[in-house]
């Protein structure tokens, strides 16, 4: 069945982790009766184990919805749900998603208010024109207090607090209200029939049986099995050879036309053949004369850690690992470097912390093969002294993503570290500690809004590589869980930066340096061999653990002998339980990566700069 | 080294070699004690009489316990019983001697049998020691623990730090042969002069034999919660370590020879008719340190035989159910592979001074053997691999090395 134009309406739901969005998103598609219930699981559209584990969407989906508004006769409109993640990390894909919208759902949990991720998405979806419907969940819960967020909501997208709908997808309650508002509210698609066919990819979804599947809206003209595309960022030219909707399973169809939402494949080998944001034509002679969708750019790794094999006979499998997550992944970048302390392995390039996490993951879920990360750290910029290219005339320039290619401080003129724009939203209580937070981690205030008396919105730059350990955690702490972060990416600045080493043994363990402003060197160095003493398990022998900038220690602590190693009292003859004892501490052991003679657990690597900084008291 | 293929079945003072055992479990104290996470239970706040309902009822399962364990198979003569707990004297000695005589019954026993029962000092008195004695026991092993008062009160112990002295006393007039007592180290609050005063204390007693633990906290028990809530300090290695050293240097002096990691044998014991006496080294103990085969009859007891080891219910309440409806109480069994039953024997073997027999030795890769070496943690003496005296204490990780 095909829709004109005027009865689609395509939408998405913007809204926080754990605010309701996979339960709005599974009640709408019972209300259409398009799910068998025998099939009915929660987080439909959430494919991947770690999605519905971690509660999160990571890779956006799509569902077809035909609906009929409560009281009306006549045909059915065809809403399409296009689901997005929600996580900063992710925020391009979230954009490319929210271009293939005309509204968006902003779904709000009335006990926990507004997040600052669904704000920055929220704001995403109003740079993208879409018509935002705003509406209150989980007013069911003895904690919702709707018409107090019902305010904020309103003083942030403007309107009135009681156009705000109120519902709770647990229950049902107000779904349909939803839906028909949809219907009401979004306009439908613009776009051209006639004109040569425009499809904007929003995701591209490896499938080892299929090859790359790519999930598209047309724009302008139609699509047909058959058709041999020509995909514009790419250059991929290929047939289609699966033209489908998803109702929600997937279902093969004869055409997509303007406004339509669907999947496709065609041959292409890897997802990075069919990037988010790139425009699907039709190969030919015109081919190269359409214009692309605006938008497009190039995944951008912010964060990289350092992957390596616990037992360095691993690499290979390693290798092939990384390998077949990029063909589902083309955001996050690797290639081969060597550690002293910790052999071969890869630096890796993530678009944030969770991409990061979820790699690692995804690492150890699919492939089972034990791994060291070293701590994660940004890409900084380094102008060189001495002579200048002779090809432009300017100092020469390097860019560093692993401490340990810091040149040495005579060969250094400048240091510029990467900085972001945080948004954190917290409640009014607790502003005093945010801004105490945010100017030990090197912030400068942008802004400051009351959206509220009781809620604030606190704007600054920040080094990224402030956030990345653990200012998320500390933020939360901080605000018993109440404040909300959202980041976007700014301009390179200069800062006065040093490489922090650490010496285990007296040797220099790589992994372990991390540049750091010159004025938090040694409170940075001394909670380092303070954390590590903890973290290292004693050994047969003294071990010192040095923090040094260059050939200057800077702080030192020992990891004394251990001196006991033996089981207690075996009762009544049960040797089972000695021996079970000593097998587990040995498989314990066999997770530690041995450096020269010394034997470091894998956390330790991560762990070590996770509870850093200066700790605001509470 | 190590090599030979005879390890298992032809052992020199290990497996079968090391004699035949039988251990009796009796779960039953006055008080459960703070640290303790065996098989036993608290009896001393009950009615009198349905307690003595209760140990009738449990004489009579571990009887029928043994009767089908030994009916199970074909046994040598028994060379050790060892009767632990919970608190066996609880039983009294009539059931005691009634339980002895049905084991005399069963199986064949060897003319120097060591008869093991363990006591709490204040659950003893000259008439059910001379009873045991008559009973045919040979070995009283006491929980004494310590000598200072405060450190009985933490540990909630039910004798004062005078008891001891007397009890062994009375068992020395009691005429058992051999007194051993128990002692914990490491127990928070003790200091550096509480355990020296100890030592010296139980040194100077008419004893054979000393058993001196590291206290371990167990996650299960009410330490355990009281260090997982931060009300009490965990036991510190290193002050354990210093305890340890302690005992090895006070004992030693005293004339008692350190024979296991948490053993002390008086080497110049009063010397009999017969002429000179061994060193009073503990024969059951040595048993499960040699590897060697044993039955465990009652609740929570292990037993072991070639290479396959079995253990019953640690429930009272489903112990008795089972033993009187006719079935097995036993609850796990394992049979140990080539690599298991290698870890077990260095594991054990290496626990005692001089450690294992070339002959008994499983094989070991050289580069482990030489990685352990060099590190200090064992040495080969005549032959022999047995732990260097800093190696010793680190036990676990030499056997870790050795099985890399």
């Amino acid at each position: 069945m095909t829709y004109p134009t005027e009865r689609i309406r395509n939408f998405c739901i913007v809204a926080h982790i754990d605010h309701g969005k996979s339960t709005l998103a599974d009640r709408m598609l019972q209300l259409t009766e398009l799910v068998d219930p025998r099939k009915m699981r929660s987080q439909y559209l959430d494919k991947m184990d770690i999605e519905r584990e971690r509660g999160i969407t990571i890779k956006a989906q799509a569902a077809r919805l035909p609906y009929r508004p409560l009281g009306e006769v006549g045909e059915e409109y065809l809403l399409n749900l296009i689901d997005t993640p929600g996580h900063v990390d992710f925020s391009y894909e979230v954009s490319r998603a929210l271009n293939a919208c005309e509204g968006a759902v902003l779904l709000v949990d009335a006990a926990q208010g507004m997040e600052a991720q669904t704000i920055a998405n929220l704001y995403l979806a109003v740079d993208a024109d879409l018509e935002i419907i705003p509406v209150l969940n989980k007013i069911d819960l003895p904690a919702a207090r709707p018409d107090e967020v019902a305010r904020e909501i309103a003083s942030i997208i403007g309107g009135r607090p009681e156009d705000v709908l109120r519902i709770s997808a647990k229950t049902g309650e107000g779904v349909r209200e939803v839906l028909d508002l949809i219907v009401d509210r979004v306009p439908p698609p613009k776009g051209s029939s006639d004109a040569p066919a425009r499809a904007l990819i929003f995701d591209s979804v490896y499938d080892s049986y299929r090859g790359t599947l790519v999930y598209f809206r047309v724009v302008d003209g139609e699509l047909r099995p058959g058709d041999r595309i020509h995909l514009l960022a790419t250059g991929f030219e290929g047939e289609i050879d699966l033209l489908g909707v998803h109702a929600p399973e997937e279902t093969p169809i004869d055409a997509l036309g303007v406004g339509e939402v669907g999947v496709l494949s065609a041959a292409i080998k890897d997802v990075a053949q069919a990037k988010v944001g790139d425009t699907i034509t039709l190969a030919g002679r015109g081919a190269q004369t359409v214009p692309p969708l605006p938008g497009y750019r190039e995944p951008l790794p912010m964060v990289f850690s350092g992957l390596y094999p616990v037992d360095s006979d691993d690499f290979p499998q390693l290798r092939d690992a990384l390998d077949k997550l990029r063909l589902n992944d083309a955001s996050f970048s690797f290639e081969p470097e060597t550690s002293g302390a910790l052999g071969f392995g890869f630096r890796c390039g993530f678009l944030g912390l969770l991409h990061l996490e979820i790699v690692i993951e995804r690492l150890d879920r699919e492939f089972a093969i034990p791994l060291v990360t070293t701590a994660p750290s940004v890409r900084y910029r380094v102008i060189l002294e001495g002579p200048v290219d002779l090809e432009t005339g300017e100092p020469r320039v390097m860019t560093v993503a692993n401490p340990q290619d810091l040149p040495p401080v005579g060969q250094i003129a400048e240091i510029a570290e990467p900085t972001v724009t945080a948004m954190v939203l917290t409640p009014s209580d607790y502003v005093g500690r945010v801004m105490q937070l945010c100017e030990g981690r090197r912030g400068t205030m942008l802004a400051m809004d009351y959206l509220t008396e009781e809620r604030v919105e606190l704007r600054y730059q920040l080094p990224l590589a402030a956030i990345i350990t653990d200012f998320f955690d500390q933020l939360k702490s901080m605000t018993r869980g109440y404040a909300s972060l959202d980041y976007e990416v700014g301009d390179y600045v200069a800062a006065d930066l040093v490489r922090v080493d650490v010496l285990l043994n007296n040797e220099p363990v790589d992994a372990f340096s991390a540049i750091v402003h010159r004025e938090e060197a040694y409170a940075f160095g001394r909670s380092m061999v303070e954390r590590l003493r903890e973290l290292i398990p004693r050994q047969l022998f003294d071990i010192p653990v040095q923090a040094a900038i260059g050939a200057k220690i800077i702080a030192r602590e020992t990891i004394k002998a251990r001196r006991k190693d033996v089981l207690a009292k075996c009762y009544g003859g049960d040797i089972t339980r000695k021996r079970k004892l000593l097998e587990k501490q040995k498989e314990g052991k066999r997770r530690m990566k041995s450096v020269g003679s010394v034997e470091i657990p894998q956390e330790a690597f991560v762990s070590a700069l996770r509870t850093t900084g200066p700790r605001p008291e509470s | 080294m190590g090599l030979s293929a005879g390890w298992l079945e032809a052992p020199v003072e290990c497996g079968s070699a090391a004699g035949f055992g039988l251990y009796l479990h009796v779960p039953f104290c006055h008080h459960r004690c703070g640290y303790c996470d065996f098989a036993t239970a608290a009896v001393g706040d009950d009615d009198p009489a349905e307690v003595e309902v209760l140990l009738d009822r449990y004489l009579a399962a571990l009887r029928a316990d043994l009767v089908r364990q030994v009916g199970a198979g074909s046994w040598p003569a028994l060379t050790s019983v060892f009767i632990g707990g919970g608190t066996p004297t609880l039983l009294g000695g009539v059931r005691l001697a009634a339980l002895l005589a049905a084991v005399g019954e069963h199986l064949e026993v060897a003319d120097d049998v060591e008869v093991t029962v363990e006591a709490n000092p204040e659950t003893v008195g000259p008439e059910l020691l001379a009873a045991l004695a008559d009973a045919g026991v040979t070995r009283l092993s006491m929980g004494a623990q310590s000598l200072a008062g405060h450190v009985l009160t933490t540990l909630e112990r039910g004798h004062g730090p005078d008891r001891p002295a007397q009890a062994v006393a009375e068992a020395r007039a009691a005429g058992i042969a051999e007194v051993s007592l128990d002692l914990i180290y490491g127990t928070p609050g003790e200091r550096d002069a509480d355990w020296l005063a100890t030592l010296a204390g139980v040194a100077a007693l008419p004893v054979d034999h000393l058993s001196a633990y590291a206290l371990t906290v167990h996650a299960n028990t009410p330490f355990g919660r009281e260090v997982a809530a931060g009300r009490m300090p965990a036991p510190d290695d290193d002050v354990q370590r210093e305890r340890f050293e302690a005992a090895r240097t006070v004992l030693g002096a005293a004339g008692f020879e350190a024979y296991e990691v948490a053993n002390f044998a008086r080497a110049t014991r009063r010397v009999g008719p017969e002429g000179v006496a061994a060193p009073a080294r503990s024969r059951h103990n040595l048993l499960y340190w040699r590897h060697g085969d044993y039955l465990g009859v009652g609740v929570g007891a292990h037993g072991h035989h070639a290479g396959r080891r079995w253990w019953s219910t640690r429930s009272t309440s489903a112990y008795l159910a089972a033993v009187e409806a006719g079935d097995r109480p036993v609850t796990g069994e394992e049979h140990l592979d080539d690599s298991e039953r290698a870890l077990e024997r260095l594991l054990l073997g290496l626990r005692v001074r001089e450690g294992l027999h070339p002959g008994d030795l499983p094989p070991i890769d050289p580069l482990a053997l030489e990685d352990a070496v060099t590190a200090g943690l064992v040495e080969i003496a005549c032959g022999r691999l047995r732990c260097t005296d800093d190696g010793w204490f680190l036990l676990d990780e030499a056997v870790d090395r050795l099985t890399a």
